[in-house]
């Protein structure tokens, strides 16, 4: 398999085994829009905050060491048009006080040159969304929910836009891909078991019960909800099962989707209850932290489960945009635990900052006299393939997300690359902070195709 | 009928509570009336297991209010740096001589310098102090990652007893005599700072802390099975073995603890502080050394506890919050009692897995139920299940 072979690269690469590789800089795989403008002297910003501490912070913390690689690589050739890249963020630890204090302060201090902020939380797209639009910010999110991207009619589009489809989209996606999948999913039932947030939520709306029905996958209409504190979920699981579910599916990222897996293999329920999520499952820090309980065959508790795949993943070094944050990452001596999505996919905000800010100034003529009112008009009319290909940035009609997605499994690699291992004895093994670990690889099982629309 | 109410209110308040608690019970006997009893035998166990770990962290909190009358709202933190110091000894091969050998002399002269930094100065505890620091950092250092248990248990006891007495000296001890509400409210800002070095020194990704994990897998140990009593519950039960360690964990340490302030000198010294410093004071007790002590204990109650949660699902800054989800079991145990502190976690912890088992989806085991059960609690008993009744004379 291909993917399977290039990810060996990718981790020789980690390991510093290829050195001579490294030396040889690749170019940046984006067709920038040239610079009409000489902005030289001048700072653009880029502004963020959200939970580098808290629950999230598994997946969030990379985000900060790619900012922090992307302006360093900018910076370092020049800048963009002359400007100096210069990272903003704090940390709000999850807490929604902390977010508005957090937004209160940057608006307070920069004012004006605020005119693009990025959000990691569907909570603070919630929180903001009204002020955002009376500030006229525009403000990049990964995701969000409905209610914070299309406010709570989910017709009304705000000042937020998200790189990845709609969480209850990407569960929408997921119940076609399963009516689509007799063979794997038969008689399906889809139980949820997630986190009781704004995240954690999404797709439990009716809208996404009554689309997944109408395929002939019927959702319990109780959702199960656990905290990231907790250290015991039985009850929870039990319940979806007991209610008739063979899927569980769950929008928690890290420990949430391992703990999940790991008290089915408790039950020994492992083969018989299918587990998938939303696009944070897919992530390596799940592929970690399911090798903690591991299935009577020897392989880890997440092995086989499914998830959105909105966006390219590490092991498609095919994509030059991977090529390149690869060996970004590889430059930059990041640890293993960091190459994750957000590392990933950050460097792609940070190239859609760029352009974003490029097509603007040269409309507007300088930095100074751009306004988020500005920024708003070149993200609409922007069609753009992000990194050369990592994303799609393409916001039309009132869109104010993604709505191309993949659905993807979870496996781990064997011994000579050329599979999925069956067991430990065929698998591959490296180290993993301080243990040997198995290989999480996330691997497409669908082409890119569109998201039903079930906000309302 | 005013008359009467007023006559009768105590009367009244009980049978309201009665009622209450018979319309309760009527509403969960319905829900719990269709699940096979295997359900709910499962949902007991993980109760009292889950109940358990909250009642180690009750017991630190407890420990601190009983001798200080302080409510310590840093014990969360201290769970985090504690389980912290475990993992960094624990996971890592080669320990740095240099690492340890600080650890160990912060630690030493920390405790050397309980009364006063001038005790540093005489020569017997100078040999007391440079002994102490080769012995700490010999265990922290010595053998390979064989070792690690050693070296882990070494580290975090040594860290713990730093940090316990760090915050005593540097925070609490200055507000000897000043109202208690500010030493709760340093107890606040002692948790930012904590939240801040946590961060800084180990950051803020999640970290595998691989202790409840069979060495010929390599996978945390498989539950325990109850299959011989399927046929009489209509299912299987499971048992997680790494809760049950846990668990008897923390009956080890109540146990101790009871023993402790029962019977040992410094046990009733802590007893006679809290009842009344400037008295304990006195009467010959050296109240800063108590303190001192009692702040070490919490912190390495918290440590441990920081350990088997972080075992459990893993060290990250979130099991920070357990301390938050423990405060119900404190206050129904009382705030004062060891026993209490027990009870009273395995009450929230049962509380909330019936909670879930019949409305998960309201998160009514997590958000409602313990504090629902804590409010009829306090009402009837104010001071807690075993808390000590105060009668003021005015």
């Amino acid at each position: 398999m291909k993917s399977l072979c290039a990810l060996l690269v990718l981790l020789l690469l980690i390991a510093g085994a290829l050195p001579g590789l490294a030396q040889e800089t690749l170019d940046y795989p984006s067709d920038l829009t040239e610079c009409e403008v000489d902005m030289t002297g001048e700072t653009l910003r880029i502004f963020h905050f959200g939970d580098l501490s808290g629950p999230y912070a598994f997946i969030t913390q990379p985000i900060v060491s790619a900012l922090t690689d992307a302006v360093n690589y900018w910076n370092g050739r020049g800048g963009v048009c002359g400007a100096q890249l210069e990272q903003v963020y704090e940390d709000t630890g999850g807490n929604r006080e902390a977010a508005q204090s957090v937004y209160d302060r940057f608006t307070g201090a920069y004012g004006g040159d605020l005119d693009l902020l990025l959000l990691y939380s569907s909570d603070d797209g919630e929180l903001l969304r009204e002020q955002l639009a009376a500030d006229e910010i525009v403000s990049f999110i990964s995701a969000g929910s409905v209610e914070s991207l299309y406010g709570e009619d989910g017709q009304t589009p705000g000042w937020l836009y998200a790189s990845n489809p709609l969480y209850i989209n990407q569960f929408g996606s997921f119940c076609q891909f399963v009516a689509a999948s007799p063979e794997v999913f038969p008689d399906p039932v889809i139980g949820f078991v997630t986190w009781p947030n704004a995240f954690g939520r999404a797709g439990t709306e009716p809208a996404a019960r009554e689309h997944c029905a109408s395929l002939g996958v019927p959702v319990l209409e109780e959702p199960q909800f656990f905290l990231p504190t907790d250290t015991d979920i039985l009850t929870q699981v039990q319940n979806a099962i007991d209610g008739g579910a063979n899927i569980i599916y769950t929008n928690t990222l890290a420990t949430g989707p391992a703990l999940i897996a790991g008290t089915l293999v408790d039950l020994g329920m492992e083969d018989d209850v299918k587990l998938a999520g939303v696009n944070w499952v897919m992530d390596t820090s799940v592929g970690i932290l399911g090798q903690r309980v591991l299935k009577p065959n020897g392989l880890p508790s997440t092995d086989g489960m499914f998830g959105s795949m909105p966006f390219l993943w590490w092991s498609e070094l095919s994509s030059p945009a991977v090529q390149f944050v690869t060996q970004q990452f590889a430059l930059n001596e990041r640890s293993a635990t960091e190459q994750n999505i957000a590392y990933l996919l950050t460097w792609g905000l940070a190239d859609s900052v760029i352009e974003t800010y490029i097509r603007t100034v040269n409309r507007v003529g300088s930095l100074s006299a751009v306004t988020g009112a500005d920024i708003r008009e070149t993200v609409e009319t922007m069609d753009y393939q992000v990194l050369g290909g990592l994303l799609h940035h393409h916001y039309e009609e009132g869109m104010r997300d993604a709505t191309l997605n993949r659905i993807a499994v979870l496996k781990y690699a064997n011994t000579d690359m050329s599979g999925f291992a069956t067991g430990p004895d065929d698998a591959m093994f490296i180290d993993i902070g301080g243990s040997m670990g198995y290989v999480p690889i996330v691997h497409a099982l669908t082409d890119f195709m569109p998201v039903p629309q079930l906000r309302g | 009928m005013t008359e009467f109410i007023h006559k009768n209110k105590r009367l009244l308040t009980w049978a309201l509570y009665a009622g209450a608690g018979l319309a309760l019970i009527l509403l969960i006997g319905d829900q719990l009336a269709g699940l096979k009893a295997a359900r709910i035998v499962q949902t007991l166990i993980s109760g009292v297991l889950v109940g358990g770990v909250y009642g180690l962290v009750a017991l630190g909190i407890v420990v601190i209010n009983k001798a200080s009358g302080v409510f310590n709202f840093a014990h969360g933190w201290m769970m985090v740096v504690g389980g912290m110091i475990f993992w960094s000894f624990f996971t890592v091969s080669e320990i740095s001589l240099i690492g340890a050998g600080l650890l160990a002399a912060a630690t030493m002269l920390m405790v050397m310098s309980t009364v006063s930094w001038r005790d540093l100065r005489q020569p017997r505890n100078i040999k007391i102090t440079i002994a102490g620091i080769a012995i700490l950092t010999l265990l922290m250092t010595i053998g390979g990652a064989d070792w690690r248990w050693l070296h882990a248990l070494t580290g975090t006891f040594a860290g713990a007893i730093l940090t316990g007495l760090a915050v005593e000296r540097f925070t609490i001890r200055p507000l000897i005599g000043q109202p208690l509400f500010t030493a709760v409210l340093m107890t606040l800002a002692v948790a930012e700072v904590l939240h801040g070095v946590t961060q800084i020194v180990w950051g803020t990704v999640e970290l595998n802390l691989p202790v409840f994990v069979d060495p010929q897998t390599n996978s945390r140990f498989r539950p325990i099975r109850l299959d011989a009593f399927k046929d009489a519950l209509d299912g299987v039960a499971i048992v997680r073995v790494e809760l049950v360690i846990a668990f008897v964990l923390a009956l080890v340490a109540f146990v101790g603890f009871l023993l402790f302030f029962r019977y040992t000198s410094v046990g009733l010294a802590m007893r006679a502080t809290s009842e009344d410093q400037q008295l304990a004071q006195s009467v010959g007790l050296r109240v800063r050394v108590i303190l001192a002590i009692t702040w070490a204990v919490a912190a390495f109650l918290a440590s441990i506890a920081g350990v088997l949660q972080g075992g459990a699902v893993g060290l990250s800054l979130n099991i920070s919050f357990v301390a938050l989800r423990v405060f119900p079991a404190v206050l129904l145990g009382g705030l004062e009692s060891i026993s209490g502190a027990l009870v009273g976690g395995i009450i929230i912890g049962i509380v909330e897995q019936f909670g879930t088992l019949i409305n998960s989806s309201e998160q009514m085991g997590t958000n409602l139920a313990p504090y629902v059960v804590l409010m009829v609690v306090l009402v009837i008993r104010p001071d807690g299940l075993f808390g000590e009744k105060r009668i003021e004379r005015i």
